[in-house]
């Protein structure tokens, strides 16, 4: 156990180490520096000199690599080019939308996958089985800004139910009418929650005829008892990275459901900063997505490894 | 990726049957991309045409935001979809193939080296680095391909790797090698046979996986310009327009998901019947 921990640990680390030097490296990706952009085309030659000498930019890379590190350490994530307000500031004001949206997302697939996917991995063929089935082929990988604008045009548009998008409104306006967040939620959820419980019920399916479950019978357990004890916790394993990608699709998913719906959450902050080019903003949502991405992959790989041992469990 | 759903009776009865539905999901999108850029008229434009008008006898399924034909963008839209995926896949398989094969060589320094570079890169989310692409000032349309096939060379090596050092495969290797053939026999003869169902079957389910990368970063402007008549692009143009000019959203949106859909059915029809012969 303790080998795998400090393997996976290690994986993580590097992968961290990677993101933070290619998000670094992404500044000098671009033609002209911070100084050019600050100074625009009004600046003689002589005062972004004066300009780049004053952030630090004729410093070797590992030098201002080191500073841009030990800034990030103490939370200065640098400020918007366009705004010039600190770029924590912004994704503060951001983050609430983004939580209200992925909360009840994740809360739903966490409570609902496993109980459908017990549900329809002990009753094979039933209805309930054959409607999960479908509805997972179907929502498969059809991207969500495309459902997302179906479901609009059916509930919104045809039937006339629920708001349609939800411009301009910050978390206490979100807050105060949660119907907004109906279809926004649902589009988040319906494609993860189908590939969630996919995996527990070919797990259930399996284990429940699997040889130690038959032999649980045998010494008159109850049924109950040997599908709550024992066949549900060895589905639950691999399901955890399941789980994983589910979050890091979540994340996606965040990007295109708000900009469907036109709020104005993380997701569509990053798009905007990739619109606008506002390097220090690109780099700040760059490494909180890559950075959850990792912890989070980090968390289920461990966990599905104590869950199931001797499973190779891939990185 | 793939859909390990049916088992017992039920999954063979339906493995063996045709799959009609299927077909004409894949099959309507397919053909439109296909066939679509060699029908009809030169151009989009028509004279005295209004923006975001909904389907009348002159324009079939409406026109868009910005006066153009519906028909014609959708028909001359879907190669740009088709085409990238498509294109993505040949990247991801030409980096993925070879790194598969060489990590699966007999040099066990070598395999963890290469495998543990691939680990590294699984760390980054798709749509993450896209847009991190389109900051740094590569937004053309090859970008984007190159950038989203290159994303799956880690998972393709490993199923490339998985399938060369599966045990049946690993023993019939040593023997070849025993029986004096060489490496351009094993390599180009025996392995190329051995490796094309498994990777024909990953290359199915990573279709659905690219076909939602490309279409997101479209739909968000990354790749592709405003005036593609590309099927996420034109969704994404005329998403405002949505309640007075629906059939502009609808009909590319529609298009996208019987790809999607059809595509993931076929997979999981061929995976299936895999599964009942064997």
């Amino acid at each position: 156990m303790r080998g795998y921990v400090l393997r996976r640990s290690l994986l993580a680390v590097l992968q961290c180490l990677m993101v933070l030097v290619a998000v670094f490296a992404l500044g000098s990706l671009l033609p002209g520096d911070t100084a050019d952009v600050l100074r625009g085309e009004h600046g003689t030659p002589a005062q972004v000199a004066a300009l780049r000498t004053q952030l630090g930019l004729d410093e070797p890379a590992w030098a201002r690599f080191w500073h841009w590190l030990g800034g990030l350490c103490a939370g200065d994530l640098g400020n918007s080019l366009m705004t010039g307000t600190p770029v924590a500031e912004d994704l503060g004001r951001r983050i609430g939308v983004t939580a209200l949206l992925g909360v009840p997302a994740l809360v739903l697939v966490t409570a609902l996958a496993p109980l459908l996917g017990t549900v329809s991995g002990l009753r094979e063929g039933s209805r309930l089985d054959r409607a999960l089935n479908s509805a997972a082929v179907l929502l498969h990988a059809v991207p969500e800004f495309v459902l997302g604008l179906l479901l609009v045009a059916a509930v919104s548009l045809a039937a006339g139910l629920l708001p349609a998008t939800a411009v301009g409104m910050d978390t206490a306006a979100l807050l105060a009418q949660p119907a907004v967040l109906v279809l926004p939620v649902s589009v988040l959820t319906a494609r993860h929650l189908c590939d969630l419980t996919r995996q527990v019920r070919v797990g259930v399916a399996a284990g429940r005829h699997g040889t130690v479950a038959t032999h649980l019978r045998l010494l008159g357990m109850r049924e109950r008892t040997v599908v709550l004890r024992h066949v549900l916790p060895g589905a639950l394993g691999p399901a955890v990275q399941q789980y994983a990608r589910c979050v890091e699709g979540m994340l996606g998913g965040a990007v295109l459901v708000e900009a469907v719906f036109g709020l104005r959450g993380l997701g569509s902050g990053f798009v905007e900063a990739v619109q606008n080019r506002d390097l220090p903003q690109v780099q700040a949502y760059a490494l909180l997505f890559a950075g959850v991405t990792v912890a989070v992959n980090l968390a289920a790989d461990l966990a599905a490894y104590r869950l199931a041992p001797r499973r190779e469990v891939t990185a | 990726m793939t859909v390990r759903w049916r088992t017992g009776a039920a999954g063979g009865e339906r493995g063996r049957r045709p799959s009609w539905t299927a077909l004409a999901l894949f099959g309507v999108p397919v053909l439109a991309a296909v066939l679509g850029p060699w029908w009809g008229p030169s151009g989009p434009w028509t004279e005295g045409a209004l923006p975001s008008q909904p389907p009348g006898a002159e324009h079939p399924l409406g026109t868009d935001v910005l006066g153009r034909d519906m028909l014609w963008l959708v028909l001359h839209g879907g190669a740009s979809v088709l085409g990238g995926v498509l294109g993505a896949l040949l990247i991801g398989m030409a980096g993925g193939v070879p790194l598969g094969l060489l990590a699966a060589g007999p040099r066990r320094g070598l395999d963890e080296a290469v495998m543990r570079a691939l680990d590294l890169l699984l760390a980054l989310p798709g749509l993450l680095v896209l847009m991190v692409l389109a900051v740094s000032g590569h937004r053309d349309w090859y970008w984007l391909v190159t950038a989203a096939g290159s994303l799956q060379v880690p998972a393709i090596a490993r199923v490339v790797r998985g399938a060369v050092l599966a045990p049946g495969t690993r023993t019939v290797v040593e023997a070849l090698r025993m029986q004096g053939h060489g490496w351009a026999y094993i390599h180009l003869r025996y392995l190329p046979r051995e490796l094309a169902a498994p990777l024909a079957t990953d290359t199915g389910s990573r279709f659905a996986v690219v076909l939602y990368l490309l279409a997101s970063a479209n739909f968000l402007g990354l790749g592709l310009p405003a005036a593609s008549p590309d099927w996420a692009v034109l969704i994404e143009r005329n998403s405002d327009a949505l309640f007075t000019q629906p059939a502009a959203v609808l009909v590319p949106a529609g298009l996208l998901t019987a790809l999607c859909v059809g595509g993931n059915l076929l997979v999981d029809h061929v995976l299936a019947r895999q599964r009942s012969t064997r």
